[in-house]
């Protein structure tokens, strides 16, 4: 039987702030699967930003561990990590991220071109059409409302194709409509490209469409609730 | 109060935490008002010691009777014969070389008629063409005592002096001799260097200088004691005020910097001010917050460039005392000396310099809008499309520096030369924005093909922090111009002498005395010297050249008189354009024409044909003028005689040089032993034309050391800025280098994009540095170097000796990066990202 994508085992994280520890994450197991999407929701400050953090391997855990598909990220090299986000995770953040001095199509190839991709152009021209947004490839950030820029962001979150995404309060910063589309996006993304979603939210809007609801609370699994 | 509080909180705390980049700043602009302070001390020393040393001993003198030629000593009875309570004094003042101390200023003086601390120090007992009088400096330093035997050369002869008096001048190094001994060494019987007047303090001034006046012929000039040290500072007013220019260059790169460190305070700090600004700050107290931060830079780097000058100027002092020596006047070094008014000017330099260039970006910072606070994006796009406009005014100010290149000099200064450099610099600085704009979307897709995605990102980061791209790429380019420049301009100087040496030196000998022979000294050669060395077999002719210093119209000057025959049939001597050198040098020989050197006919307005009236011994001689040659010897300028002409007015003149001119088919190696043997008892050189011409290119490479060594401290400001600019960068896109790592990307791939921003910078550095420097080197050669030294240079860039400095100097800028490269390699990506 293969392991699952995606696998937080009894996972803790704890920072040292001025000589005090600060307790971000406890104990939190947690297993997702290719096709689902799972919302973190809880109040600012219960965790949220730090289990994305290990889950995207940007970071570890104090103690426990994290598994994409059966390796513990721990134990994994520099350029191993750096190779497992070129491949296989992608990113979605609040503010967009966008680099102000590409263009929205470079924006998008940049993932790609980091890892050596020769068909960028054409990977980074697909997914911008199926955000509706190949009209747009010449243009700059400063040029796109905020709603455009998530889109494209999330472009080029998936340009890559990468099985696990990312995303950290993805419509935090968007009107309702905008919101609306960004999510349309991330059920799509899960639906037709397999991808394993685990999005933080603070919007019932976001967490309604995810196959899981996670409840955060001190850093500890305070609900766990399956659509 | 409240003021000073939020200045710490504001300006100083983060001064603090990028504690390296505020460092950089400072030795940027220490280095800066350092250099500056360097020169003027330099200066002081190598030009200030003017004073003849004589005066410790026997005080102040109140006038000094001269003339050029020298002045006869028949004039002295008729002197001492006036109804005036005043003394008059005999000196012939030379430069002699001691072995132990090198060379040492010697005085002929009549010890009888010296005040009465020299006539203590008389050595009356010995035998007077044998003694001698050192000053208790100099035998301090040798540990001379009475009695001792010194070897002392004049002129071509070396004798053994005993000491017989040590005068009581402890400050002064100096010789004293019998006035009767100075004037056989010197070959100059009869003559004087001059007689010091000194008047009774019961005497009426104004009679004495009247009766002297009617007594002497009207040639004769009577001048107040400090003249000739003014003189002699007016005279490297041009070379001083030229090497001062350039010593502010280091300034003006350090301006650039300190700009882009304000600039960038700013931008990190908008949202900080708009804040400030929406809580009641007034806009007149952010402008003060940030030029109070530019007064901080300013200040410290003053302070820490006034210690780095004054080590600096030790090691300056030698250099410019040497350009000093061989261009323009013999002098000795004096000590450096910081006085409190050079510790208030380095600190007001500096502080003007920093408060001027932060003004900009601190009425930026002024202007911020609080909604306006936000985001750095928009600062950037405002910056990129005012590049048209700043071209436009780039344009204007190129116009204006052309215009001010054709204007004459004002006071014998090339100011409007300068004035259009610095708008060149400025229009050059305008215009870099839209270099960089047009460079970046030019080289996009190669640098994309040729290095990936960093080569992309590179490129567009560099367009994108357009505003603080193009302050380090102009400071760099300033640098790289005033390096290309002057490079050009004094390699097509050095060009120009080897190729004027070649027609000037064709001699295949030269014969001149030992003794010390800096600008304006001309030691005499024995009178039997020339007789000696015709006679030698295998000598054809033998060129017998007489120099001396005089003064026309105010100006020092060296009057030199040649066989103009034997210049024609050998020499190849240039003459301005349109001039026939043959007829030229014929009409010379037995006639009051003269040529004269093209240094001297520019200071003076001389033009063929005019007529010059010059003081000769005790006549005003009318001479024409024959013919301008090209001359690059001597910046006091040449009049050059046929010796028959000049010996009709100064019959005693002593000979100076020969030139030595081989029969054909005689081995010259054998004919210079021939020579050395038959003036073995003369303390003469016989140097063969290759050695005299390395000479001339050894002291020309020496002249320009110094400026090579200003060059060089302006490129490391440059180079300090290219650092400071790239860990600012870094500072500031941190958050770009965190998403970068969140996309994907390996440190190491960080750190080549940032190398190849720095190589970019350098790139675009070099290319407008070597435009702007091709630009100002046109303006140096013709207009600057014309105006103040009356040089034709020929324009020669010596391209392998740029190319190799270029690429050295982009070499360094990517250097410059490694550390800014590794250190955005180390950026934690959750910590940035979530910054916000």
């Amino acid at each position: 039987m293969n392991p699952p994508r995606l696998e937080l085992r009894r996972a803790s994280k704890t920072y040292q702030t001025n000589g005090q520890k600060l307790e971000a994450l406890r104990d939190v197991s947690l297993v997702l699967e290719p096709g689902t999407i799972t919302a973190l929701v809880g109040r600012s400050g219960c965790g949220k930003t730090t289990l994305l953090n290990l889950a995207g391997a940007m970071d570890f855990p104090t103690s426990g561990e994290v598994l994409i598909d059966g390796r513990d990220t721990s134990s994994l090299r520099e350029d191993e990590l750096t190779a497992l986000r070129r491949t296989r995770i992608g990113f979605v953040f609040q503010f967009f991220q966008l680099l102000p001095a590409l263009s929205v199509l470079e924006n998008v190839e940049l993932p790609l071109l980091l890892a050596g991709s020769q068909k960028a152009r054409e990977a980074a021209r697909n997914r911008l059409e199926w955000v509706g947004l190949v009209d747009k490839v010449n243009s700059f950030p400063y040029q796109l409302s905020g709603g455009q820029m998530q889109r494209v962001a999330i472009a080029r979150a998936l340009a890559h194709s990468p099985e696990i995404l990312i995303a950290d309060e993805p419509t935090g910063n968007l009107d309702n409509a905008s919101g609306e589309q960004v999510l349309a996006l991330l059920s799509d993304a899960a639906g037709r490209f397999g991808a394993t979603v685990l999005v933080a939210t603070h919007s019932a809007e976001a967490a309604a469409i995810a196959h899981t609801r996670v409840q955060l609370r001190d850093g500890r699994i305070a609900a766990f609730e399956r659509a | 109060m409240r003021q000073l509080q939020l200045f710490r909180t504001l300006i100083l705390r983060p001064l603090r935490r990028d504690l390296l980049r505020t460092a950089l700043t400072i030795i940027s602009v220490a280095l800066g008002v350092g250099v500056v302070i360097a020169i003027d001390l330099a200066g002081d020393a190598a030009t200030g010691s003017f004073r003849s040393s004589l005066e410790t001993l026997v005080g102040k003198t109140d006038l000094e009777i001269v003339a050029n030629g020298g002045v006869d000593e028949r004039w002295m009875a008729a002197l001492t014969a006036l109804p005036v309570n005043a003394r008059f004094a005999p000196v012939i003042e030379m430069q002699g070389v001691l072995k132990p101390a090198g060379s040492v200023t010697v005085y002929g003086v009549d010890f009888v008629s010296q005040g009465p601390e020299a006539r203590a120090a008389t050595p009356l007992a010995r035998d007077p063409n044998s003694a001698i009088v050192v000053s208790s400096g100099l035998a301090q330093r040798l540990g001379l005592k009475e009695g001792d035997h010194l070897p002392l050369t004049l002129s071509d002869r070396t004798q053994n002096f005993e000491v017989a008096g040590i005068a009581d001048a402890k400050d002064a190094e100096f010789i004293l001799l019998d006035i009767a001994e100075a004037q056989r060494a010197l070959n100059q019987y009869g003559r004087l260097d001059r007689i010091d007047v000194f008047v009774s303090p019961h005497e009426d001034f104004s009679r004495v200088e009247r009766e002297v006046r009617v007594t002497l012929p009207a040639s004769y000039r009577l001048e107040k004691p400090g003249t000739r040290g003014e003189e002699n500072q007016r005279m490297l007013r041009a070379f001083r005020w030229n090497l001062r220019v350039l010593s502010y260059i280091s300034l003006v790169v350090g301006a650039f910097l300190i700009y882009n460190t304000i600039s960038v305070s700013v931008v990190r700090r908008r949202a900080e001010i708009g804040v400030l600004r929406a809580v009641g700050a007034s806009r007149r107290w952010v402008l003060r917050l940030f030029l109070g931060e530019a007064l901080l830079f300013g200040l410290a780097g003053s302070l820490a460039g006034i210690a780095f000058g004054r080590v600096m100027a030790e090691g300056a002092v030698g250099l410019v005392a040497e350009t000093v020596n061989s261009l323009y006047v013999s002098s000795r070094p004096a000590a450096v000396a910081l006085d409190p008014s050079a510790v208030a000017a380095a600190i007001a330099a500096g502080v003007a310099v920093a408060l001027f260039s932060a003004l900009a970006p601190a009425r930026e910072a002024m202007h911020v809008a609080p909604v306006e606070a936000m985001g750095r994006g928009a600062h950037e796009h405002h910056s990129r499309t005012h590049a048209r406009r700043n071209l436009f005014w780039a344009a204007l100010a190129a116009i204006i520096a052309v215009a001010l290149s054709q204007a004459r000099p004002i006071d014998d200064k090339p100011i409007a030369g300068y004035a259009a450099t610095l708008l060149a610099v400025v229009a050059m600085a305008l215009a870099a924005p839209a270099v960089v704009t047009g460079l970046a979307a030019g080289t996009r897709g190669a640098s994309r093909a040729l290095f990936g995605p960093e080569g992309l990102l590179a490129v567009r980061g560099l367009a994108a922090s357009l505003a603080r791209t193009s302050v380090v790429v102009g400071a760099l380019a300033t640098a790289i111009a005033m390096m290309a420049s002057v490079g050009i301009m004094v390699g097509s100087f050095r060009e120009t002498v080897i190729v004027w040496l070649d027609t000037q030196l064709r001699a295949d000998l030269y014969v001149r005395p030992a003794a010390h022979a800096g600008a304006g000294e001309h030691p005499a050669l024995s009178a039997e010297v020339p007789g000696l060395v015709s006679a030698i077999p295998g000598v054809e002719s033998v060129d017998i050249f007489h120099a001396l210093e005089f003064e026309y119209e105010g100006r020092r000057a060296t009057l030199g008189a040649g066989n103009a025959d034997i210049v024609r049939r050998y020499g190849r001597l240039r003459f301005l354009p349109g001039e026939d050198r043959d007829a030229i040098l014929r009409s010379l020989a037995g006639r009051n024409r003269v040529i004269v050197s093209e240094p001297f006919a520019n200071k003076h307005s001389v033009r063929v044909n005019d007529v010059l009236n010059l003081p000769l011994g005790d006549r005003l001689v009318k001479v024409t003028v024959a013919g301008i040659y090209f001359d690059y010897s001597s910046e006091r300028g040449f009049v050059i005689f046929d010796r028959s002409t000049l010996l009709k007015y100064l019959p005693h003149l002593p000979a100076t040089n020969l030139a030595v001119y081989v029969r054909p088919g005689a081995d010259p190696a054998s004919v210079r032993h021939a020579v050395e043997a038959r003036l073995a008892n003369y303390r003469v050189t016989v140097a063969p034309n290759r050695a005299l011409r390395q000479n001339a290119v050894t002291i020309f490479d020496r002249t320009f050391a110094i400026t090579y060594a200003l060059e060089g401290v302006a490129i490391a400001v440059a180079m300090l800025g290219a650092a400071n600019s790239l860990l600012a960068m870094v500072l500031d896109r941190r958050r770009e280098f965190g998403l970068l790592r969140y996309l994907g990307a390996a440190p190491a791939q960080l750190r080549r994009m940032i190398l190849l921003e720095a190589g970019f910078l350098g790139i675009a550095a070099n290319l407008l540095g070597l435009a702007l420097g091709f630009v100002l080197s046109l303006v140096l050669i013709y207009v600057i170097n014309k105006q103040s030294f009356g040089w034709t240079i020929q324009f020669h860039p010596p391209f392998l000796l740029l190319a190799g400095a270029s690429t050295l100097v982009w070499l360094t800028t990517v250097l410059a990066g490694i550390y800014p490269a590794r250190a955005a390699a180390r950026l934690n990506p959750i910590e940035v990202i979530h910054e916000e």
